[in-house]
């Protein structure tokens, strides 16, 4: 295995990335070596450094009001996933609660549907989600991955 | 595993008044929390222990408790910014 795939497979095994996204870095390095080796007829490795510094590692959420007041919050995508994976061991007892408040403020979100294995995907869907509002008062609401 | 939050960085901006920037040394809460997170992670072993011995479905106040601290961890980097024309406060987790 080479010290390129190694160093993707290790920031799998540490989280830093999804399964989805160490495919495309593994991918992206395949093709970069294929073409490498077309070009030149000898394997030259693929520096996969690029392609894991462009993936998004905050998650933007900001907030125009009509009235001038303005929030914008950063948030590190690792901790996102983080919390996300914290979900999955809230006992049910206090998960039944947050639901029932939850959906007494109007988002009947279920986290006891939260699986440790989607949260990979779901986090990868994130990264390529941008969600803009623009209300009628003339509020905005960005939120996006960067 | 990340270098955990050491300074919150906290500017406040007030109309004809100095404004004010304070580092808050999140450093030296950590060592305190390390020693109840020891003292909590005892009660949470037993606790599980026990929840297993009884045949409980749910026994991950461990994991629960070290994955809060990770999480905590996973903070750095964290920027809160609120502004209305007249004051403006940022907060950093660095």
């Amino acid at each position: 295995m080479s010290a390129d795939r190694s160093r993707i497979l290790d920031l799998l095994a540490g989280g830093k990335i999804t399964a989805e996204e160490a495919e495309r870095l593994l991918d992206a390095l395949d093709t970069h070596a294929g073409a490498a080796t077309a070009a030149s007829g000898s394997a030259i490795k693929g520096d996969p450094e690029p392609l894991i510094a462009a993936l998004p590692k905050y998650l933007y959420v900001k907030v125009l009001a009509a009235n001038g007041d303005n929030v914008d919050v950063k948030i590190p995508i690792v901790l996102v996933r983080s919390g996300l994976k914290l979900t999955s061991l809230i006992p049910p007892l206090a998960m039944d609660k947050i639901n029932d408040t939850m959906a007494e403020h109007g988002m009947s979100v279920d986290f006891n549907n939260f699986k440790p294995e989607d949260i990979d995907e779901l986090i990868a869907g994130l990264r390529e989600t941008e969600v803009n509002v623009d209300a009628k008062n003339g509020d905005t609401v960005r939120v996006y991955c960067a | 595993m990340n270098v955990p939050p050491l300074v919150l960085d906290l500017r406040v901006v007030r109309p004809e008044r100095r404004p004010v920037r304070l580092w808050l040394p999140l450093f030296l809460l950590w060592p305190l929390a390390l020693v109840l997170g020891v003292v909590a992670l005892l009660f949470t072993i037993v606790a599980d222990a026990v929840l297993f011995v009884l045949g409980r479905r749910y026994h991950h106040y461990t994991v629960l408790l070290v994955r809060s601290f990770a999480t905590l961890g996973e903070t750095r980097g964290m920027v809160i910014r609120f502004s209305n024309g007249k004051t403006a406060v940022d907060m950093t987790v660095q």
